[in-house]
């Protein structure tokens, strides 16, 4: 090499480093941009709107300070949305989380044939849109021409006289089965993969020192599935806070507020009543336990 | 075989078949009450259904049920290229790069995965709605895509982590740039990364209920969520008429399932990893 080469040498060298960072840039942008418009911005809004009233036009902002807040908790609907949250998280980590590790452990242990064929029936509701499902369950459970009324009648079986979505007392139930009829096949395969992950040897080292069927299952399933045990109970509990597809499709938040829960009645003060800035506070409670259990999820699952 | 053991493997199959009748049942109604006439789903709703009476997917698919099946292909095909292309592009640049700032900006693109959409719906409808965007296809493609990115770009780092360096290397030797060497090497051998990532973001677009039911309300732009709700509020008790529209909705999807089972299971299982 020349001496006279290498000025020109350093200039292609300098031209590389800066299309290299011009490269990182182009790759980078168009997720970042998607996120910081779509997500971070409105999130930070949510929480700045939650501070003012805000009418259905959008131009009128006025600063209300924290009223919005006091209000909230003092709204006995709000309180209402949470529990039946509560109701749908609790209900559902023991339903689709209890049932799918039974489900899981049968498929994995149990069943020499046939298992794919099971496997694949009952994660099946899983793709099937909640709209979609939400609508066969009102067809079977309607109260005069329901397949369940006529099959109940044929055996005996007492009815609610309102119907399983129209008695205020029963209809978070109802709901609470219609989410487990579809969620609980993801939570069984959730949970499988994490039991297909069990060295085969661990069981038989444990056979040897006499611990078989229930005991092994306590002893060395369980330990060894414990982190995909709570990343889906996370996922469970995430989508219970976050759950309005099945409620607005089959009850829209009634009989009288009775299975309102905190996305629907965003929905309903935002959209139908107008209460902008009163919604963004509801909003904004909805959100602190969304990131707090959405940062629980993404640490489970780095370890597991 | 012990008795004992062969008692546990009747109540482990006769468990399984219970479970998957109780799934299977509402579907199977779906179906039975498609092919009825009203009167016939009144009389006997458990029934099978006498003749295979195909009016009733006559009158959904004349309500539109056609309009919606395409409006959710192409929203969904163009939110699902979106969000792999964005995230395979911002996952590769992360995972190649250790500084502190990238770093950073991983986390930042982590932490809208915690974000769900349900919580920030005033205002992005106040900024959709601003933009002049309420009632065009953009209104929620680009929320999806959005809303796909922080999750798909978590897969995409740990598979890029992962990935062989040589090739790049070699790459990088000939004078390929980053843009080029993601497109001609990276892309073409990250197959099995693309094709999970695609499907988990499928189901969920294909299904997305609230966004489209707030930003679309022109019936030619439905997708079909909404619009299988909207042909329910039309025909209040025409029970067959709106099993026939879940049918055309819910069995093509079915069949997928049932076809690649196997790349679904992986792919949501994928979650727990």
């Amino acid at each position: 090499m020349t001496p006279d080469n290498r000025p020109n040498d350093r200039q292609q060298r300098d031209r590389r480093v800066v299309s290299s960072r011009l490269a990182t840039l182009l790759l980078l942008l168009p997720a970042l941009g998607l996120c910081a418009v779509f997500i971070f911005i409105p999130a930070t809004l949510a929480i700045a709107g939650s501070l003012f009233e805000i009418g259905i036009s959008f131009s009128n902002w006025r600063f209300v300070g924290f009223d919005n807040y006091v209000r909230v908790f003092n709204d006995a609907v709000f309180w209402i949305a949470l529990r039946n949250n509560l109701i749908i998280v609790v209900g559902s980590i023991v339903l689709q989380v209890g049932g799918g590790t039974l489900l899981a452990t049968l498929l994995d242990r149990g069943l020499p044939r046939y298992s794919t064929v099971y496997r694949t029936i009952i994660f099946a509701p899983m793709v099937i849109s909640t709209v979609a499902i939400a609508l066969i369950w009102l067809m079977i459970l309607d109260p005069n021409t329901g397949a369940l009324v006529a099959a109940m009648r044929v055996v005996g079986f007492p009815m609610p006289r309102l119907g399983w979505l129209g008695d205020p007392n029963i209809a978070i139930w109802t709901i609470l089965v219609i989410a487990a009829w579809q969620y609980t096949g993801f939570m069984m395969v959730l949970i499988l993969a994490g039991l297909q992950g069990i060295s085969r040897d661990l069981y038989e080292a444990a056979a040897l020192d006499g611990a078989k069927g229930m005991r092994a299952f306590w002893y060395i399933t369980l330990p060894s599935i414990r982190n995909v045990v709570l990343v889906a109970i996370l996922i469970t509990t995430i989508g219970g806070i976050k759950v309005f597809d099945l409620v607005f499709a089959t009850t829209q938040g009634g009989p009288a507020n009775s299975t309102q829960v905190l996305g629907t009645y965003i929905y309903l003060q935002a959209f139908n009543l107008g209460n902008m800035g009163y919604a963004n506070a509801i909003s904004v409670v909805l959100l602190v336990f969304a990131v707090i259990l959405g940062w629980a999820q993404l640490r489970a699952t780095r370890r597991a | 075989m012990s008795n004992r053991a062969t008692l546990l493997l009747g109540v482990s199959y006769g468990f399984m078949s219970l479970w998957s009748l109780f799934v299977m049942a509402p579907v199977a109604l779906m179906l039975a009450a498609a092919f009825k006439s009203k009167r016939a789903i009144f009389l006997d709703p458990l029934g099978f259904p006498d003749n295979l009476n195909f009016d009733a997917f006559q009158r959904a698919w004349d309500t539109g049920m056609n309009v919606f099946l395409l409006n959710s292909a192409i929203v969904t095909v163009a939110s699902v290229a979106v969000i792999v292309l964005c995230s395979g592009m911002a996952a590769y640049v992360l995972a190649r790069s250790p500084s502190r700032m990238m770093q950073l900006i991983y986390l930042l693109i982590v932490a809208g995965f915690a974000v769900p959409v349900q919580a920030v719906l005033v205002p992005l409808f106040q900024m959709i709605s601003a933009a002049g965007l309420l009632n065009s296809r953009l209104a929620i493609i680009l929320p999806y895509a959005a809303y796909g990115i922080p999750f798909t770009t978590i897969l995409f780092y740990a598979f890029f982590l992962d990935f062989p360096r040589e090739l790049e290397e070699a790459a990088r030797l000939d004078g390929c740039g980053k843009i080029s060497i993601f497109f001609r090497i990276i892309v073409p051998l990250s197959g099995p990364a693309i094709a999970s990532a695609a499907i988990f973001q499928t189901v969920f677009i294909w299904n997305e209920f609230v966004l489209a039911l707030l930003m679309l309300t022109s019936p030619s732009l439905k997708t079909l969520p909404v619009g299988i709700l909207q042909l329910q509020a039309e025909w209040t008790a025409d029970w067959p008429a709106i099993m026939a529209g879940l049918s055309i909705a819910v069995v093509p999807v079915l069949i997928i399932f049932v076809a690649a089972q196997k790349y679904f299971v992986r792919s949501l299982a994928g979650l727990g990893k």
